[in-house]
């Protein structure tokens, strides 16, 4: 009993302990261009968790990940690659950001949900095509939804730079869209959380993106886990013969998840245009999509596990800046850095995970009488 | 059952070692902070950070030669930004919230992070390279006319021309690259009025300054049209120029750094000249200026004037460059003395071009 104990405590742990390893494995490059792993990771998280800047930029970098996350996330859940998460932000912010500047004289109350709902079903829009071939014409939706994603970034420049560029802006090398109406702008999350007792700087762009993120993955958890549109998602997932031979059609479910994915895809963008910038410009943060891919991964694909994993992101960016300005450690060691420790926790996770199977397993056929064959091959 | 567990265990112990070891490697070197107040001086790159060889190098000669020369009255320090540059706000206001005399954004892309900052901290001073800023006490913008120095390599490859067909590569389509074009179409009509300027551009996204490939096929599309010289005006997209200068045997012309000598030798032959951008000269100046307490805030622009654009000569190129010297420093005199006004976007050269035809 106490062995079972231990191997679920183990597994408990396991986060924890794949993060200690990338850690560890990073420490050898922390050594190689000759600073100390242990004043490095001290000054990190020193930096990182005891100011207050710092946890309000953690916190809004970790907004848009956690939208990227959970929509790469949901589609694989229904066993379909949504690579195409940064095409579908792109066009989902421009198209936002579109209704921000164009729509005038509407309360806020209109006017930024509306926003954020034609932001959504532009990103929808964006996944409809790959997953509509996927489903008519069998076009595999990884290569699809990557040159969708060129697409995107063509068309979006192409009407930020030529269509709406701001006529106010022509004659300098600044190329946005015009200002949004007020409207349209995400309220800060300050206010509440002073309220709660933390001070947000008065600079920080934390908005109410986040906590409307955080509930959607919750929202998505309980949709998956308790409902009966969940359970057949994740009937699909785990065998498509068998569901479908069960009578749960393929496509519907796969066709579902994917739109959702890609409304949510197209919501990344919005906590920075719509609460922070004001403006779409040639400058618009690009990358979330494929950040998005390793949240999910750090998740294992768990609505909820997004959170706590674009929370890790967003703490290894923000100490990777402290890192870089306080210990002189170069920009791209840090980049390294972020790489190697994700990298290493992934793997950390899966060691951990199959040194808990692999024992279950020895649990199992120890229970077995003696002198009977162990009923278990060692596939897996 | 058994040597699973051991294995896990070695592992662990192994990772133990490992960790304590590196914790003893190398025993903390972090000096405490110096007593007597420096001016402490922070630069953020721009997207692409060291390394490029053009711009953010440019600027990072100008902040080591400062370093250099006031070496007891100052202590720098330069960051890069993240690969998009996402963060680079988050950076100036680190340096900004650590009370640095003087913050240097490098590049147009800092121009409403800076505004912000400098909004925020009214007692540490800023300058932007690239950058309009005029309505913050606290802000230096720090502007060159490129289309000054493109005029002059313009009319370079016009008088060493021979087929009568030049062309122009631009990284991202954007004024401020069209500026160059404009520059260099100029200049070229300027000496000969008839001859043939092909233009491309590498993109319409950042991307497009890192795209050597992409570079040397627009060039070996200009080179076979019958272009003989190539000014490129396109970051790391140039190298992918020069390359096709070397494979077709033709001349390029660099950009914003004196480019023959950070190419390889098999292309410096190729490289005519370089127009020369010296974000050094205006790193250096202003560091220079809030030493000797001089400082000013608002719009500094660096032209022919200046020494903030010219064409570079050097031990590669001298030979080439001999015989055209002394027109084009009688260019630059007009240009300097007023009677040439080079135009700086594509209205102004439709005006300009038609002064020409006359």
């Amino acid at each position: 009993m106490s062995a079972r104990w231990r191997l679920a405590l183990l597994q408990a742990a396991a986060p924890v302990l794949s993060i200690a390893f990338g850690g560890l494995v990073a420490s050898g490059i922390i050594v190689a261009i000759g600073k100390n792993p242990l004043d490095v990771y001290g000054l990190m998280l020193r930096f990182s968790l005891t100011r207050t800047d710092s946890l309000a930029a953690i916190l809004l970098k970790a907004t848009p990940l956690i939208f990227a996350g959970l929509a790469v996330a949901l589609a694989f859940r229904a066993g379909v690659w949504n690579i195409g998460v940064e095409g579908q932000y792109y066009v989902g912010a421009f198209a936002a950001a579109f209704v921000g500047f164009s729509v005038r004289g509407v309360p806020a109350v209109v006017h930024l949900p509306l926003a954020v709902a034609v932001g959504g079903a532009a990103g929808a829009l964006w996944a409809f095509v790959p997953i509509a071939l996927k489903l008519r014409r069998g076009a595999h939706e990884v290569i699809t939804t990557i040159m969708m994603n060129y697409i995107a970034a063509a068309v979006v420049l192409y009407l930020l730079a030529d269509v709406f560029r701001d006529p106010t802006q022509i004659g300098t090398p600044r190329v946005r869209t015009p200002l949004f109406a007020d409207s349209a702008r995400l309220p800060p999350l300050g206010p509440a959380l002073a309220w709660l007792g933390f001070d947000v700087p008065a600079h920080s762009a934390l908005n109410w993106f986040l906590p409307v993120g955080v509930v959607l993955c919750a929202v998505a958890a309980y949709l998956l886990v308790r409902t009966r549109f969940g359970y057949e998602v994740r009937a699909v997932a785990f065998n498509p013969d068998a569901a479908e031979a069960a009578g749960i059609s393929l496509d519907r479910v796969r066709f579902t998840m994917f739109l959702a994915s890609g409304a949510i895809a197209g919501l990344v963008g919005l906590s920075d245009i719509l609460g922070f910038f004001g403006y779409f410009d040639i400058d618009f943060p690009k990358g979330l999509g494929f950040l998005g891919i390793s949240v999910a991964l750090l998740a294992r694909n768990h609505p909820l596990g997004v959170v706590p994993a674009a929370l890790l992101f967003g703490l290894l960016d923000r100490g990777a800046q402290g890192v870089q300005v306080f210990a002189g450690v170069p920009r791209e060691v840090i980049t390294i850095l972020q790489a190697v420790i994700i990298l290493a926790i992934v793997v950390g996770y899966e060691l951990v995970t199959r040194y808990v199977r692999v024992q279950r397993k020895l649990e199992a056929e120890r229970a077995l009488a003696p002198g009977e064959p162990a009923p278990l091959p060692g596939s897996g | 059952m058994k040597h699973v567990a051991g294995r896990a265990a070695a592992f662990w112990v192994a990772a133990l070692v490992v960790l304590v070891v590196s914790a003893c490697a190398r025993p903390a070197a972090t000096p405490p902070p110096p007593a007597q107040p420096k001016l402490r001086i922070g630069m953020v790159y721009d997207v692409g950070g060291r390394g490029d060889l053009s711009f953010n190098d440019m600027a990072y000669a100008g902040l080591s030669r400062a370093a250099q020369e006031f070496g007891d009255r100052v202590e720098v320090k330069d960051l890069e930004p993240a690969a998009g540059g996402e963060n680079r706000e988050e950076l100036l206001r680190l340096l900004a919230g650590e009370k640095y005399d003087l913050i240097l954004g490098i590049g147009f892309l800092f121009t409403d992070s800076i505004t912000r900052v400098a909004k925020d901290f009214p007692g540490v001073k800023f300058a932007i390279v690239d950058g309009f800023i005029d309505k913050e006490p606290n802000v230096a913008s720090l502007l060159f006319s490129e289309h000054e120095g493109s005029f002059l390599v313009g009319a370079a490859a016009a008088l060493k021309s021979k087929t009568g067909r030049i062309g122009f590569v631009g990284g991202m389509r954007i004024p401020l690259i069209e500026k160059f074009e404009a520059g260099y179409i100029a200049g070229a009509k300027y000496i000969n009025p008839s001859i043939e300027v092909f233009s491309d551009y590498a993109g319409t996204t950042g991307e497009a300054f890192r795209d050597p490939v992409k570079g040397r096929e627009l060039a070996t599309a200009q080179y076979d049209r019958g272009a003989d010289i190539i000014y490129h005006a396109s970051g790391g997209t140039g190298i992918g120029v020069f390359e096709a200068a070397v494979a077709k045997g033709k001349l390029a012309i660099g950009v914003d750094a004196d480019q023959s000598l950070t190419a390889r030798p098999e292309q410096r032959g190729q490289i005519l000249t370089s127009m020369m951008k010296r974000v050094d000269v205006a790193v250096y100046e202003t560091i220079k200026a809030l030493v000797e307490g001089r400082f000013q805030a608002g719009v500094r622009t660096f032209g022919l004037a200046e020494g903030g654009v010219g064409y570079a000569v050097n031990d590669h190129n001298r030979a080439q460059m001999q015989d055209i010297t002394a027109r084009l420093d009688e260019l630059r005199q007009q240009i300097i003395a007023g009677t040439i006004k080079v135009p700086s976007d594509r209205t102004q050269l439709e005006a300009f071009l038609t002064t020409l035809k006359k």
